[in-house]
């Protein structure tokens, strides 16, 4: 720290800055890097490391990558001072993914945390461990979060309830129930805060299991004002789908209303409305809000997809939703509305908003006024939450504005405000003023018109449009204002050139457009007067708007037909310098005008549509001349200038005009497209959907009303039965039935797991294979543990219910197969048998499996003078210590001349204490301690002739049962460094146990002992391999038996070539099916060389031979990092 | 849930990244949102808050020159993901004194530590001011002198706070004080809107009462209004028990340790405000004048300061120059100015006259600027709210009380 200031005079400046921050972290972000960190990290003290990491997560907030570091820093994972394990942790959280193999190495660590007396070091582990998201280790963390659901540490509960989504994210293939089981203990606990965590695993985990929340479902809305305030927003929304799902839609709700009101008359539709507004609706508004209300109703309920299939087909206010209805009265929805509504008051936004959309959804009509207020209140918290709310806001408002209408003066826009909420509040304006409140909001308005933002003035605009045909009361002041504006911006923007200026006049000619449009008759003053002033409208799409509404109006009223004419002749007169844009509009405008033309008129304006159809023949805009090449042909008959077509005009003009088809494209009355499709696009109250207006991943709408099904329900009660101490809702203990009861007893006979999925079928099924046990326990011993084994990849892969139906199915005749097979091949079979019984080294032998010991090379004759040294791992085990691992090595001359004085020596003398910093964990440390040299040297080999193979047995102590030993091979006086490499399967040694011992182990090895791995294995491709081998075979009836001893004479001959273990049986399964492998179940058994604790192997195959088969292999050791590296292995070398 | 968080300054800089959950968040999403602020005119503060990138959904919220920004792949709610990063900004300014880039840069680790501790797995975990406290200690003077000296410096605390595991999270059990006080202070801003012919369209109040309690053991507070019907909206800490005020008005509860905002209400459609201000802007053939007029309106009894006006000027104005009979006037980059007053002197009103120069086509002002007010009067309560009693219970000795009051400006404008 004191070399800061020791500086030269260039740093002194940096110095002075520095004085105002000592002590704080400020030179390691600005120089993570200028000393070495690597040195810093291997150092013995702990300021240094920290020091050392806090450079790294400089680094990493800058934006390096340092996962380099990865081994040092998981070194210091096991240091007891706090802020070293917390930097380090927020290290490892990073890196873990990327690194995973040196992540193992700290699984130990966390292991022995978990178990520490401080309450937070034991969250801190589990945090972390289920955060570095390792596959191989997710057994354990399934373990040690269910042991910490029970911890005494209310913090530690709730640091299992978050590692419980870790988990799944990174298992979820994985079967559900046991994450069930735990959500279920934790959202039962008492502490809140667990709750509350608890709540959003249940929603990341199993969000559809909504029969957990049946059973405590009282409890769960009684403790939501006392669950921290992330929590609630969580577990209101889960409360909320519950009661949807179990008791459907509340009749007296909102979410109902759509179908009394589109049945009933309007005026007795809003009967509880009438009283809030304080006047009553226009017919116009109230029909709006019934089908705002419908489409809402449906897009929260079915989701957005189905509603715009449903909504596009047919009118909304055909098809009803078929809703499943309940009273407001009903216990359950009464109880969450009193619950919610303290928190309205919450200091948290977010759980205001949460809590005002239950009421939204299922509170009585009259009710939900109550949740205005608060959610006005919210407005006033910060500038980007402000945004949010009144995303929502603009959808309650406009499916009921009533409720706002009182409300106008908090959406009055200020000079805070961002662009985007100012355009909100406008919206929101111009949908909620009523027929008192519109002066009070135009007067507002007309202040907004000044402002200096331009694109707000023009939405304003849009909005004083809006309320004009909302409000025709106010619509003629409307116009008046709007004419105002356009003939004032017209007057301007001929001078300014900047941005967003044009917006505005063009906005304001399309909000007359629209107020005209309703009720064109009254207003063809206005119309005359824009026409007067379309010589000051200088912008293009302004004046092809001017010109469109007078083609559109042109017959309308008596002042427009006369200033018709003049009008076409400006405008012939301007025809070129007008924009493209304008020209389009000037020649629709003109056949119109041409097509309702009555008498003389008709023969001016066809020459005037002549001449800017020539003229627009030959312009330079493509569009122009496509559209007088196009009216020109659609309109040949009133085009006709010869003197025949005089003769007859006076057959009425309008009539035959309407026979060509221009006159039906032209005078065609557009639909109006009002509703676009965004701003019918709704989602949930609260959801980051609504804001974004499309479905966000993982959105979900409403669960179907009713859709939680008695059945589902009544699984809960099994649950419920076994926890004794949860009072229930009351309706729900009612539908337990007789039935239930049995079945609970069966699950709880079959032991551990909670049966879910009330199915008939399956209770059948555990009922039969109970039977099958009983009876095959007392007839065939073998056949029994087939029948073990099949229950164990059961416990494994528990739920997939037809697997499990099929191989009860096949051991229903189990004795039949089982004799028809001995009888064909009895003497394979019985030798088999007997080898099963025996142990593995022997079964070797007679199965005369190519068990070879792999030879790896430990110096390569090229690299030196011809000396080639090999090495393999020897079965026989050493009798000096038990950290000694055997080894042969065979030295061999390649070359031409004798080699002499060969020696073998540890080259780990010479090397830096690095390597032996390398040693970790405990069983490594039990051998620092039990100084043995790591390597046991045999004399020197004096002399070696060419082509001389020589044999030597060498013990040897690894450092670890990954990491490589530094090994030195001296001859003719040079010296080869070299590095031999352990093999993980030869640091156990073989113990011999019969099938039941295996079985005994293995139970007392569950859990977080238990690790297992799935590997696809491809059989044809070694299995055409040994039919060549086995020749005498040759039998087509007993391919199959052949087949599947081959196989577990394959694996077998796999696991013992590579691995010092033995065989404790190969259990061969029995069915059907000759091309079934499924059930073939291979143990081995050993013991650590270091420790002698056994470590069980199992191998079990399904599949078809046919196919690929899919072997699991499941190892149970008590070492729990040697145990995933050896499973590693293992599914390394079967493949 | 927030898979990573990332601070950035305001000239787009990332400073920070914390991932939060197994799916890592690529820097890249950074510049992107970077590019999006350059496209929406370059001011963060303007920008939405929810954004849907290619990749993420972001949620932003800028405070003090930095932008917290959260990504997120799936559905949640955004208000959750923006009031988090409002409590972080909340719990930062309070560890570090204030929030600037320099700040966070400086003290990174406890940054880091801090978010750790805040959020696990994309979900907020320990967001409580307090226990944060005992969990993190603050930097303080002493911390940073003993690093200096010691070179060591752990803020790491080794226990965990009794607190996360009682029923009311925001106290730690047993407290020790040597002072036994209690101060309740009314911390009102006043929000206003003139319309452009002086008229009051709106005026509220938004009120605050802030409660810094330094009380032995688990005392058990209660604290009674004169005039609590003219509250329109209220919002509570969460140790406020919700019964008492809905039976009678009362609030009853046991503080957390140290300052912290028991309750925040609004009072609406308040008829006079303390001060006028009246602009006036009028101009012909390419000059305009301004005159702004300042003055004590309703005398709130005590003295008004920190007066401040503070206006845009609209983009077509080329130059101006002011000239105020009171306080100084300061013209920034963005044409912003700002006319500091300070307090209204005896017997003079203070007035700022100016001429606007247009640009050169420009025949007069189609645009007119909002006038931003800004005041502060000590020791009253503008809304009238009143406290009538505070009670404390379950002390050894009865406390010191105290009570104070303050109005200040809120989103207070004059347009013109």
């Amino acid at each position: 720290m004191f070399h800061q200031f020791s500086a030269t005079a260039e740093s002194l400046s940096k110095a002075s800055s520095l004085v105002l921050r000592i002590g704080t972290d400020a030179h390691l972000y600005d120089d993570p890097d200028d000393v070495s960190i690597g040195p810093l990290l291997e150092s013995r003290f702990d300021s240094e490391k920290v020091d050392a990491l806090k450079r790294l997560l400089a680094l990493l907030a800058q934006g390096s990558d340092v996962s380099q570091f990865f081994p040092q820093v998981v070194k210091n994972v096991a240091s007891q001072s706090l802020e070293l394990k917390k930097l380090v942790y927020l290290y490892l959280l990073h890196y873990a993914e990327k690194r995973q193999n040196e992540a193992l190495l700290s699984i130990n660590c966390f292991q022995k945390d978990l178990s520490d007396t401080n309450p937070l070091v034991r969250a801190w582990a589990l945090r972390t461990m289920a955060g570095i998201r390792l596959h191989a280790v997710a057994p354990l963390v399934l373990r040690a979060i269910t042991k910490c659901a029970r911890d005494p540490s209310a913090y530690v509960r709730k640091c299992a309830a978050y590692a419980l989504p870790k988990l799944y994210d990174l298992h979820h293939d994985e079967d559900n129930s046991s994450f069930e089981e735990l959500v279920d203990i934790l959202l039962n606990d008492h502490s809140p805060g667990v709750v509350g965590a608890a709540a959003a695993a249940f929603k990341s985990v199993c969000p559809s299991s909504l029969f957990l929340i049946a059973k405590s479902f009282r409890r769960l809305c009684e403790i939501l004002p006392d669950v921290e305030e992330w929590g609630q927003i969580v577990l209101i929304e889960i409360l909320l789908r519950y009661i949807i799902a179990r008791h459907g839609i509340v009749k007296e709700s909102i979410m109902f209303s759509l179908s009394t009101m589109s049945t009933t008359p309007v005026a007795d539709g809003f009967p509880t409305f009438s009283g809030t507004s304080g006047n009553c609706q226009t017919l116009v508004g109230t029909t709006c809000d019934v089908n705002m209300i419908t489409l809402m109703c449906k897009s929260y309920i079915d989701g957005q997809i189905e509603c715009f299939a449903q909504t596009g087909c047919s009118n909304s206010n055909d098809d009803k939703l078929d809703l499943s209805l309940t009273s407001s009265t009903n216990d359950d929805v009464v109880m969450l509305l009193r619950c919610t509504s303290p928190l309205l008051w919450s200091h948290n936004s977010a759980v205001v908003l949460a809590a005002a959309g239950v009421h939204w959804i299922m509170a009585p009509r009259e009710n939900i006024e109550r949740i205005i207020k608060p959610l006005l209140f919210i407005l006033r918290s910060c500038q980007a939450s402000k945004y949010v709310i009144l995303c929502n806001l603009l959808v309650f408002a406009k499916a009921v504005p009533p409720f706002f209408s009182q409300y106008y003066e908090d959406f009055f826009v200020c000079s805070y405000d961002t662009y985007q909420i100012r355009a909100l509040k406008l919206e929101i304006l111009s949908i909620i003023a009523t027929e008192s409140s519109i002066p009070i909001i135009l007067q507002e308005f007309q202040d907004y018109v000044k402002d200096p933002d331009r694109r707000f003035v023009a939405d304003t605009v849009a909005a004083i449009g809006l309320c004009a045909q909302r409000l025709p009361m106010v619509a003629s002041a409307c116009l008046e204002g709007l004419l105002a504006i356009t003939f004032y911006e017209s007057s301007l923007s001929s001078s300014s050139q900047i941005d967003g200026e044009a917006g505005v006049l063009v906005q304001a000619i399309m909000s007359i457009k629209a107020i005209i449009k309703q009720n064109p008759d009254s207003y063809d003053r206005v119309i005359v007067q824009l026409a007067c002033n379309l010589d000051r409208i200088k912008i293009p799409a302004a004046r092809a708007l001017v010109i469109w509404i007078i083609g559109e109006y042109s017959v309308i009223g008596q002042i427009i037909p006369k200033v018709v004419p003049s009008i076409l002749n400006y405008l012939a007169w301007s025809f070129t310098s007008e924009e493209p844009d304008t020209k389009l509009q000037i020649l629709n405008t003109a056949a119109k005008v041409l097509l309702c033309a009555q008498g003389a008129d008709s023969l001016a304006f066809r020459k005037i549509l002549s001449y800017f159809i020539e003229l627009a023949k030959y312009d330079i805009n493509y569009d122009v001349r496509d559209r007088a090449h196009f009216i020109f042909k659609f309109m040949p008959h009133s085009l006709m200038t010869s003197s025949e077509k005089d003769n007859n005009s006076d057959i009425s003009q309008n009539g035959r005009m309407h026979h060509e088809p221009g006159g039906k494209i032209l005078n065609g009355k557009m639909h109006s497209s009002i509703s676009s499709t965004k701003s019918s696009r709704i989602y949930l109250p609260g959801s980051l959907s609504q804001i974004v207006l499309h479905a966000a991943s993982g959105y979900e709408p409403l669960p179907k009303p009713c859709s939680l099904l008695n059945t589902d329900l009544t699984a809960g009660v099994v649950n419920e039965t076994n926890d004794s101490d949860i009072s229930s809702g009351s309706s729900i203990e009612e539908s337990g039935s007789v039935y239930d009861s049995d079945h609970s007893s069966i699950s709880s006979d079959d032991g551990n797991e909670s049966v879910n999925d009330s199915n008939d079928t399956e209770s059948t099924a555990l009922a039969v294979r109970n039977d099958v046990q009983d009876v095959r326990e007392k007839t065939l011993v073998d056949v029994s543990n087939v029948n073990v084994c099949v229950d164990d990849s059961n416990e494994n892969t528990k739920g997939n219910l037809s697997a499990f139906i099929s191989t009860d199915l096949a051991e229903l005749m189990p004795k039949l197969a089982l004799e028809s097979w001995l009888d064909e091949e009895p003497g394979v079979s019985s030798i088999q048998t007997t080898q099963q019984a025996s142990s593995g080294r022997i079964s070797i032998n007679n199965l005369n499996c190519t068990v070879t010991p792999k030879l790896h090379s430990l110096l390569d004759p090229t690299t030196n003078n011809g000396l080639r040294v090999e090495y393999a791992f020897s079965y026989e085990i050493s009798t000096i210590s038990s950290m000694l691992v055997l080894v042969e090595i065979f030295f061999e001359n390649c070359s031409s001349e004798p080699i002499k004085n060969i020696a073998l020596k540890d080259g780990e003398s010479s090397l830096s204490v690095e390597s032996s910093d390398q040693v970790l964990g405990e069983s490594e440390s039990l051998l620092r301690t039990a100084n043995v040299p790591p390597v046991l040297s045999t004399e020197e080999i004096a002399s070696l002739d060419p082509g001389q193979r020589v044999k030597k047995l060498i013990e040897i102590r690894f450092p670890h049962h990954l990491l490589p030993l530094k090994l030195a091979v001296t001859c003719n006086g040079k010296k080869f460094s070299t590095k031999l490499w352990p093999d993980i399967g030869y640091f156990l040694k073989p113990l011999s146990m019969n099938t039941s011992a295996f079985i005994d182990h293995e139970r007392q090895l569950p859990g977080m002992f238990e690790y297992s791995k799935s590997i696809d294995y491809k059989m044809w491709c070694t299995f055409k391999d040994h039919i060549e081998k086995i020749a005498p075979v040759k039998d087509d009836s007993s391919i199959h038996s052949d087949k599947i001893i081959l196989l577990s004479q394959i694996l077998a001959s796999k696991v013992l070539s590579n691995c010092n273990v033995s065989l404790v049986c190969a259990d061969i399964p029995v069915s059907f099916n000759i091309d079934d492998a499924s059930g073939l179940c291979l143990r081995f058994s050993g013991e650590l060389l270091s420790n002698s604790k056994p470590c069980l192997i199992s191998i079990l195959v399904e599949g078809k031979f046919s196919e690929p088969l899919v072997l699991t292999v499941k190892i149970n050791c008590e070492e729990t990092v040697f145990g995933l590296n050896l499973l590693n292995r293992v599914a390394a070398f079967l493949q | 849930m927030l898979q990573c968080i990332f601070f950035l300054s305001d000239a787009g800089e990332v400073m920070l990244e914390k991932q939060m959950t197994g799916h890592h968040v690529d820097r890249s999403i950074c510049s992107w949102f970077w590019d999006y602020v350059l496209s929406q005119g370059g001011d963060p503060s303007m920008i939405l808050p929810v954004i849907a990138s290619p990749t993420h959904y972001l949620f932003q919220v800028f405070r003090d020159g930095i932008v917290f920004l959260a990504c997120t792949q799936v559905e949640m709610p955004p208000l959750m993901g923006i009031e988090f990063l409002c409590r972080v900004a909340d719990v930062l300014t309070d560890y570090l004194g204030g929030l600037n880039e320099d700040v966070i840069k400086d003290n990174f680790v406890i940054v880091y530590e801090l978010l750790d501790e805040m959020m696990d797995n994309g979900v907020p975990l320990t967001t409580e001011p307090n226990i944060l406290r005992e969990m993190l200690a603050p930097p303080n003077i002493v911390s940073k002198m003993l690093s200096v000296v010691t070179g060591k410096n752990s803020n790491v605390s080794t226990k965990l706070p009794d607190a996360t595991a009682s029923s009311i999270p925001w106290r730690k059990i047993n407290t020790k004080h040597s002072s036994n006080e209690v101060y309740v202070n009314l911390v009102e801003e006043m929000d206003a809107i003139f319309n452009r012919d002086g008229i009051l369209v709106k005026c509220e109040i938004y009120g605050e009462v802030q409660v810094n309690s330094h009380l032995p053991g688990l005392p058990d507070l209660t604290l009674s209004f004169s005039n609590p019907s003219i509250l329109n909206d209220v919002r509570f800490h969460p140790c406020v028990r919700f019964r008492p005020w809905e039976a009678d008005q009362i609030l009853s509860f046991v503080p957390p340790d140290g300052e912290f905002r028991l309750m925040s209400y609004r009072v609406k459609k308040l008829k006079s405000t303390p001060i006028y201000v009246k602009p006036q802007l009028t101009s012909n053939a390419g000059h305009s004048r301004i005159s702004v007029l300042v003055g004590i309106h309703n005398d709130p009894g005590k003295t008004i300061d920190s007066i401040t006006v503070q206006f845009q000027l609209p983009l077509c104005v080329s130059s101006a120059n002011f000239t105020p009979n009171h306080g100084t006037v300061n013209i920034l980059a963005d044409k912003t100015c700002r006319w500091s007053i300070g307090q209204v002197p005896k017997g003079k009103s203070p007035c700022l006259s100016g001429n606007l120069v247009l640009e050169a086509d420009l025949e007069k002002l189609h645009v007119f600027p909002v006038f931003r007010v800004g005041f502060r009067i000590m020791g009253v309560a503008s809304s009238g709210l009143q406290i009538h009693r505070l009670d404390v219970k379950n002390t050894p000795s009865e406390p010191y009380k105290g009570f104070r009051a303050l109005t200040q400006s809120g989103e207070y404008e004059v347009r013109s």
